[in-house]
């Protein structure tokens, strides 16, 4: 409750810190520039992506559902995915600081439930269709230290100050909040994939995870949105979180907070983030792997992956 | 608000009935000849593992024969048919009035949509959902209009009236939400709304998956997904505030449980659909507002499942329902 309280309080004064923020990063990404070269499934570089495997993209992917998976199965059940959906190739980690949420709300609770258990069978899933190829679990930090993942991301958005730690796990807000971060992510990570499979059975299953992983940041967004009514505080943090991935993944404009514009004569809500032709945005993998390091920069490794993803996509992109 | 009562009456007295329709229509369905479009595999079909766990096979399954004969501009005409219709019921929901006559032309036969109307929100909320929905499909069909150039169909027919003949009432008599002669009106109320904007929005969902893997263009592949994604979100917006009505009303999720069993009832034996009562879970109870299949990926219709919901029958045909003469484009019979 008092990070919870810290989030709110904190978010007015924030405002314009946030602009210099966001420019911050983006000077980093064009003094690194230099250092780039090797970006993987970068849209403009087309023939490193053609020599990406399909199981390189859903090895990818299964990385970034054994971090989904195990954050929500903490916060529902205060326990972790089970040993058998671990092992595999690469560097086994652990997933550390996850616990249960005492949840208020039943349906969020009901909501967290739901989405732990979808997200534990696309680990399953993704492990089986890659069988021996499956990567292991690398370490996964879903911790609320402040100098964890949560937190460090919490504060890129500018939701608390130095020092500070964001809490997932303290409230139905955080952890509504701490959901946030991650689903529209994976949306885009899959959407961005789907040109990259070949085999078209695989493509089939990904369009439908990729569908999962709209209609989750959906729940998410529309719930956070709800709630926003009676707490404006909500609202400006999701478009803070979306600020902030922004900052990460590159100049073009890729995220949407839970903003309002005008249409059809009235207001009208944005649930679902989407371009001017109406379709979800795109994420190259360098692109994904700079929101989950929170590192705009080319490195394999930091933020959620403390020693970065398992398999051959690990490297993030030059921002 | 009629209408709504209507329907909150008639839910228990229908749930037997319900039973007997599917059987029925499987039945009526299995006495036809087959013949589908884009039929696809399922998600039975997964390949062996690229580890290759019990057998090392390297890259697996080929696209199944049929498919090869579509092309990629038949897929995205039939796609535009449904946007069409979504985006007219929405753009009536929310503004009163229907899409640009400069967004309607095209190959095939254009015809009008009609009986659509402004709705009277009460929840100022819903009202903002209408809007934003109405303008995401209002692009989508300018996208896919403009991707397909010369070769976009013309809106056909569409019917989204409230007449008991009409398509939104005969969609609601097969789930039993209204009886014989009594008409659905999805303009009467919030509710309303909200239940036919869930008679279509998984539909999509399903449908941009099956049609996936027929997509060839790498580009076209990725603006599918981008559209596939923007319905399940819609369709997660929908289910999640009709879950969340339905905890004050739970004839709500009744309901939304009804219209999924109709929905499977007319696009063949498979259960492709799931309603909003919650399910349990490894970790209990929890909701269903992602309606998926035990690997936690959404279902997949072929292009004439699709058509068999659109027009509102088992059998194969090429129009009914929602679109009386059909839909435009090479894709246009429903399943049988």
């Amino acid at each position: 409750m008092p990070d919870d309280q810290k989030i709110i309080e904190v978010l007015e004064a924030r405002e314009g810190r946030r602009t210099s923020r966001r420019d911050m990063f983006r000077g980093f990404a064009a003094a690194s520039a230099a250092a780039g070269g090797f970006v993987l499934a970068n849209k403009a570089s087309p023939a490193a992506a053609q020599s990406v495997s399909d199981g390189d993209v859903l090895n990818f992917a299964l990385n970034l559902e054994y971090l989904e998976a195990q954050f929500y199965v903490y916060a529902a059940t205060g326990a972790g995915l089970p040993d058998s959906l671990l092992s595999g190739t690469g560097t086994r980690g652990q997933a550390t600081g996850g616990r249960k949420v005492n949840f208020t709300d039943p349906a969020v609770a009901a909501y967290a439930r739901e989405i732990a258990a979808d997200e534990q069978a696309h680990v399953a899933f993704l492990r089986s269709a890659l069988g021996t190829a499956a990567v292991a679990q690398p370490a996964i930090d879903i911790s609320a230290t402040p100098n964890g993942a949560f937190s460090t991301a919490a504060r890129a958005a500018g939701l608390i100050g130095p020092g500070q730690s964001f809490d997932p796990y303290a409230s139905d807000e955080n952890f509504l909040l701490g959901a946030y971060i991650f689903e529209d992510v994976g949306v885009t990570a899959y959407k961005g994939a789907s040109p990259l499979i070949s085999n078209k059975t695989f493509l089939e299953a990904a369009a439908g995870i990729l569908a999962v992983e709209a209609y989750h940041a959906s729940l998410v967004r529309t719930t956070l949105y709800a709630k926003g009514m009676q707490a404006p505080s909500l609202i400006d943090a999701s478009i803070a979180i979306s600020n902030a991935r922004d900052s990460l993944d590159g100049s073009s404009d890729l995220d949407q907070g839970l903003t309002t514009s005008r249409t059809f004569g009235g207001t009208a809500s944005n649930i679902a983030p989407l371009d001017e032709n109406g379709l979800a945005y795109s994420r190259s993998a360098g692109q994904v792997l700079n929101i989950v390091y929170l590192n705009n920069m080319a490195v394999t490794g930091g933020g959620f992956f403390p020693n970065g993803v398992n398999g051959a996509l690990r490297m993030s992109a030059a921002n | 608000m009629k209408d709504r009562d209507i329907i909150l009456e008639v839910m228990q007295a229908g749930a037997d009935r319900r039973i007997e329709r599917r059987r029925f229509l499987h039945f009526a369905g299995a006495s036809t000849a087959a013949f589908s479009l884009a039929a696809c595999g399922g998600d039975d079909d997964t390949p062996p593992p690229i580890g290759g766990t019990p057998t090392p096979v390297p890259t697996p399954a080929p696209t199944p024969a049929p498919s090869s004969a579509l092309n990629d501009a038949d897929v995205l005409n039939f796609a535009l048919n449904l946007e069409y219709l979504e985006a007219q019921f929405y753009s009536f929901a929310a503004l009163g009035s229907g899409l640009a006559s400069n967004l309607l032309d095209g190959r095939g036969t254009q015809g009008q949509a009609t009986g659509g109307r402004r709705v009277n929100f009460t929840d100022p909320l819903v009202a903002q959902y209408a809007r934003e929905i109405a303008s995401d499909e209002r692009a989508h069909v300018a996208f896919l209009r403009s991707a397909l150039g010369s070769s976009a169909v013309a809106q056909p027919a569409i019917d989204i009236g409230t007449s008991p003949n009409g398509a939104f009432s005969s969609a609601a008599r097969a789930a039993g939400l209204v009886g014989a002669g009594q008409s659905f009106d999805p303009y009467a109320s919030d509710e309303n709304f909200l239940l036919a904007a869930y008679i279509f929005e998984d539909v999509g969902v399903t449908a941009y998956k099956g049609a996936s893997p027929l997509i060839t263009n790498k580009t076209f592949l990725e603006a599918a997904a981008g559209i596939l994604a923007a319905e399940a979100y819609h369709a997660g917006l929908v289910r999640t505030v009709l879950y969340r009505k339905g905890l004050q009303t739970p004839a709500l999720i009744d309901a939304s449980e009804a219209i999924s069993n109709a929905r499977d009832s007319l696009d063949g034996m498979s259960d492709l659909d799931q309603g909003l009562r919650p399910r349990s879970t490894p970790f209990g109870e929890g909701t269903n507002i992602v309606p998926t299949d035990a690997n936690a990926i959404v279902y997949s219709r072929s292009a004439g499942q699709v058509l068999n919901i659109a027009y509102l029958t088992a059998m194969s045909t090429t129009g009914g329902g929602f679109f009386p003469n059909g839909v435009n484009g090479n894709i246009r019979m429903s399943a049988g």
